[in-house]
């Protein structure tokens, strides 16, 4: 019996299920879009992304979101943007390669940093995925920083304990000795494979022989010149020897002087530990103002550090985590290909946004983004961004297209009214008033340079309750109250793992002045003090290594130049001899 | 328990059905591709496709997706080990780099380590499992067949009765 192969009435059934699916689609998939969009938007950026709205007009290749919100990553109940409406051009043909190619967008109504009711961060709390991973390590950057704490309100300069273990010196100290101890011993070894006792005994042997020889005795003269032969050679290893072994005694000095740099760093350290910062004027500003200064660093840092991880340069395969899904979601590979089109492509984005949205006449101020892409070596262009206005000058270049990415971006802001605060270790509030702002970066590969600036000419300072009996605290309230202008500086620069910071401010002089006048002698002794206990914990190690490097040092050179002068001595008597016997004597 | 008695259902359905062992070896393989690799995905709807038009067991398709489900779960961590290593094996970059740039193919999700390694596993064991399911199918309706089919169990589950009573009864 011939089986058919196709089953030609189930046709119809499938062609009602298409139909069922394609009217599903039709009518589930803006919700669909939205949802999807919501969750990459949240899995992307670390933070909660809400739509209010979303339509896809296939036929016309536009999608329309309105009321979009991105709550910000960083702060629990503030927004990092909200939109009223964005409009994007989406190329279709793309999309059959599963490729998002926006032609352009056009957004409406952007509100910055608008506060919000629900806590919106994601990756500061799961700390999955790329975002969650990116703020851990910019937040670990951040807390390298140790800022010591000037605590004025009661004068009182406190010192923590100090513990043994985390100075450098006695680690150095040890390892040094024991590389005096090897150093020694090699050199003992070396000394002895040079066997110069039986070179010496036969030389001395041959110059008794030669004492008694005549002129015409050719064999006791050959036995002279042999045995100073010997002596060279035995001389020339004496001196690669000598080589070495200063070549040693070299590296054991050096090693001596890091135990001098440990100490050092050791003093540093034991400082740090006061809560009290240097009474020189740029510790002074670093103390009160480098907390509130490496927060936008922070952030900044963790825009472009997310801007690397999602457009990498280069065209190698790439692998991100896949979909989430009952199964295992796996991991989705890029495959980007010279000449075609990146997974993802935004070629122009035009902004209008507003700025003191909440003030009586919200500024309006334009922007343009262009270039956006995963894959920026198929784009071949940076992405760049910039806006402007009346008070407002922002720009960013993302360039990875090159194997070392370069990211620089920066914004001045001016009539920006920054919220009171504390200053720190100071029971003493800050209030800015409508000041210009600044900030820069510039990321050239694993080197950061970057400038935080706060400017205002209406600054006000308030006292705390906590300050009322504190002479200290009244101090510090004289210096600074009559100081109306604030101007902030913080710069950062270095390789970006390990970066120097420097924070300055004009309240730097008359802070320190003040404080100098009072705090001056307290702070010295306090800081002899912990000098002290350095010491006393350090000099029971360092002294015995020290005498023991010199003792090292003195025991080796003198045994190759003992052993010098004998063979020195032995082959000048043997010479000496020889041109006795040889020396023509006319008649 | 619902899930058990629609499979012992599907199992006798498929068994004793009319179709030849080949037809429901084929539906089970093409069920298995269902339940192997993860369901919403281009070349799933390809298999259903094929398992409706093609002239094979739907019923063996339903069984082999059924049986073939609990399979894949417990197989995802090799899925995804084998997905990885065809994935970033240096020489197949060429064919991947190709096919992720071609029209409607990345659709299908090939790139996702476990959608590939689950199809490729599935495309391994489907022309061992649709023999032994032949073979086996055979040997069945030759040898107990026949039993089981008069046996009462067989008729208490294949009862549509006993379901119904089931359906009222289930919390």
């Amino acid at each position: 019996m011939k089986i058919k192969i196709f089953r030609w009435r189930a046709v119809g059934p499938l062609l009602v299920l298409f139909v069922i699916g394609c009217l599903l689609w039709w009518l589930f998939a803006d919700t669909i879009a939205r949802r999807e969009s919501q969750k990459v938007g949240t899995q992307l950026l670390g933070a909660k992304v809400d739509i209010q709205d979303l339509h896809l007009d296939l036929r016309r290749g536009a999608v329309t979101i309105r009321g979009l919100t991105i709550a910000s990553p960083h702060e629990a109940f503030q927004n990092l943007l909200e939109a009223d409406e964005l409009v994007a051009d989406i190329d279709m043909i793309p999309l059959t390669e599963k490729k998002l190619v926006v032609d352009r967008i056009v957004a409406k109504g952007l509100r910055f940093g608008t506060p919000r009711t629900t806590d919106g961060r994601v990756a500061a709390k799961s700390g999955d995925g790329i975002a969650g991973r990116v703020l851990a390590e910019t937040r670990e950057w951040a807390s390298q920083f140790q800022i010591p704490v000037l605590q004025l309100a009661t004068g009182k300069i406190s010192i923590d304990s100090l513990d043994p273990r985390r100075l450098s010196t006695i680690p150095a100290a040890a390892a040094l000795s024991a590389r005096a101890d090897s150093s020694r011993r090699a050199w003992q070894a070396a000394y002895d494979s040079l066997r110069l006792g039986p070179t010496l005994d036969s030389a001395s042997a041959a110059l008794e022989r030669l004492r008694h020889a005549r002129a015409a005795d050719l064999a006791a003269l050959n036995d002279g010149r042999q045995a100073i032969d010997r002596l060279k050679r035995a001389r020339d290893r004496v001196t690669a020897l000598d080589r070495s072994v200063k070549s040693g005694i070299t590296q054991l000095q050096t090693g001596l002087a890091g135990l001098d740099s440990a100490r050092g760093r050791d003093y540093a350290f034991a400082r740090s530990l006061l809560k009290l910062p240097s009474l020189d004027a740029p510790e002074i500003g670093a103390a009160l103002f480098a907390p509130g200064a490496i927060k936008p660093f922070e952030r900044a840092l963790y825009y472009a550090q997310l801007a690397r991880r999602y457009m990498p340069p280069g065209l190698l395969p790439r692998a991100t985590t896949g979909p989430s899904r009952v199964r295992r979601a796996g991991e989705d590979v890029r495959f980007p290909k010279e000449r075609a089109l990146p997974a993802f492509l935004l070629r122009s984005a035009e902004l209008s946004f507003l700025l003191h949205p909440t003030s009586d006449q919200p500024q309006q101020y334009a922007g343009r983004l262009t270039g956006l892409t995963s894959e920026p070596a198929l784009y071949g262009r940076p992405t760049t961004f910039r806006a402007s206005g009346p008070q407002l000058a922002a720009g960013a270049l993302l360039d990875h297209v090159r194997d070392i990415p370069v990211d620089t971006g920066g914004a001045t802001v001016g009539g920006i009214t920054l919220p009171a605060f504390q200053v720190p270790g100071v029971p003493l509030r800050l209030d800015p008033g409508a000041a210009t702002t600044q900030l820069g970066l510039t990321l050239n590969g694993d080197t950061i340079h970057a400038r935080f600036a706060i400017r205002s000419t209406h600054a006000r300072w308030m006292r705390d309750s906590g300050f009322a009996n504190s002479t200290i605290g009244d101090l510090m309230w004289r210096a600074v109250s009559g100081i109306s202008n604030l101007d902030v500086e913080a710069r950062l620069s270095g390789p970006l793992h390990h970066p120097d910071l420097a924070v300055r401010s004009n309240l730097d002089q008359a802070v320190a002045s003040r404080l100098r006048a009072v705090l001056g002698d307290r702070v010295a002794a306090a800081e002899k003090q912990m000098h002290d206990r350095v010491d006393a914990l350090i000099n029971d190690k360092v002294g015995p290594v020290r005498a023991r490097v010199n003792e090292v040092q003195t025991q080796a050179q003198a045994q190759i130049a003992q052993q010098r002068a004998r063979l020195d001595d032995l082959q000048k008597q043997l010479e000496q001899r020889l041109r006795d016997l040889t020396r023509i004597r006319l008649p | 328990m619902f899930a058990l008695i629609k499979l012992i259902q599907s199992l006798f359905d498929a068994l004793h059905s009319e179709g030849t062992p080949g037809q429901l070896a084929a539906g089970i393989v093409l069920g298995s591709f269902l339940g192997l690799t993860p369901l919403v995905n281009l070349h799933n709807a390809l298999i259903f496709a094929a398992l409706v038009l093609l002239n094979v067991s739907f019923a063996g398709g339903m069984l082999g997706w059924a049986v073939f489900v609990p399979i894949g779960f417990l197989l995802d961590p090799l899925f995804d080990w084998i997905g990885h290593s065809l994935l970033l094996a240096p020489s197949l970059r060429g064919l991947w780099t190709s096919l992720y740039n071609t029209p409607i193919v990345p659709l299908s999700n090939f790139n996702n380590t476990v959608v590939l390694g689950s199809l490729v596993f599935a495309l391994l064991v489907s022309l061992p499992l649709f023999v032994a399911t032949r073979w086996a199918v055979a040997r069945y309706r030759v040898t107990v067949g026949e039993r089981v089919r008069q046996s009462k169990f067989y008729r208490a589950v294949t009862a549509s009765k006993v379901y119904n009573v089931y359906k009222m009864f289930r919390p």
